[in-house]
């Protein structure tokens, strides 16, 4: 971690350039910034991607801010149902069950 | 089902919900549902993706009932940063697993309310794609959508709660002070 880290502040202070929001390669990449975090796209628009984000800072922060969104949702869990609240609920459902049965 | 798959629906309902009263009706609403229409299950798809699916008309029905809220449409050009800050999120979350990350309440709570603002049927297609972890093709299924559909909406969703966050920021004082 501290190592890639490292060397990403070391090549955003090296990188020649710095692309400017809505730029043309940089709308194309953001199209396809899902599709390659989830590892869907073809090797060579993968090899073509990663050359750009190694040229232009921006994006490659823009997919480090993407991937720890999508890392966060994957591993956000909703407080858990009490046994008590289950077993509420299963009578809930078996009565109102029963009231239609009896319509 | 109810004992193997409350859970799970539960889960789903919250998700999408966003609070425990409207989850648990949607609980009570999916079950009720599943029984009515048990004698017409084939078992062609699995119990879980049935009850996704009867669990996510349901929750259209229900939230057309109580807002009635126009669907809004997410476009890219929206998430497309104007200026060099919007380029990174202000959570200083460096070196942490998301799980350690996710300790911290700010973070957890501008993660919720992201995507409780999130229009319904992207909210739907994220929850079921990246939190309850199904593959494109089942939130298709479930959903009604070709796989390229499910991807596109699921890019804007991410986009969308992406740009929240960053909007939002969470400073290292909240951070080291919710630790």
């Amino acid at each position: 971690m501290t190592e890639k880290k490292t060397a990403r502040t070391r090549h955003r202070r090296t990188s020649p350039h710095r692309h400017q929001p809505g730029e043309g390669r940089c709308m194309d990449i953001l199209r396809q910034l899902s599709e390659y975090i989830d590892d869907e796209l073809p090797s060579d628009i993968c090899a073509e991607l990663r050359h750009h984000l190694g040229a232009c800072p921006n994006c490659e922060e823009f997919i480090a801010s993407l991937r720890d969104t999508v890392k966060w949702c994957r591993n956000h869990q909703p407080p858990p149902l009490s046994a008590q609240e289950r077993a509420m609920l299963r009578q809930e459902i078996l009565q109102s069950s029963k009231l239609e049965a009896r319509r | 089902m109810y004992r193997d798959h409350v859970d799970l629906i539960y889960r789903y309902a919250y998700r999408l919900c966003g609070e425990v009263e409207a989850a648990k009706d949607l609980v009570q609403e999916t079950f009720l549902n599943a029984y009515r229409g048990l004698k017409d299950f084939r078992g062609e798809a699995q119990v879980s993706t049935w009850l996704y699916t009867i669990a996510s008309r349901a929750c259209l029905r229900m939230r057309r009932k109580r807002k009635g809220e126009p669907e809004r449409e997410l476009s890219l050009d929206e998430f497309v940063p104007t200026s060099d800050g919007e380029f990174r999120l202000q959570i200083p979350m460096d070196g942490l697993t998301p799980e350690e990350a996710l300790q911290n309440k700010e973070l957890r709570e501008a993660l919720d309310q992201a995507i409780n603002k999130l229009p319904k049927k992207y909210r739907m297609t994220l929850v079921l794609r990246d939190m309850e972890g199904l593959r494109a093709k089942e939130v298709g299924s479930i959903m009604g959508l070709n796989e390229r559909a499910v991807k596109s909406r699921l890019h804007r969703a991410r986009l969308f709660v992406r740009r929240e966050l960053s909007a939002r920021g969470i400073t290292q004082e909240d951070h080291q002070a919710r630790q």
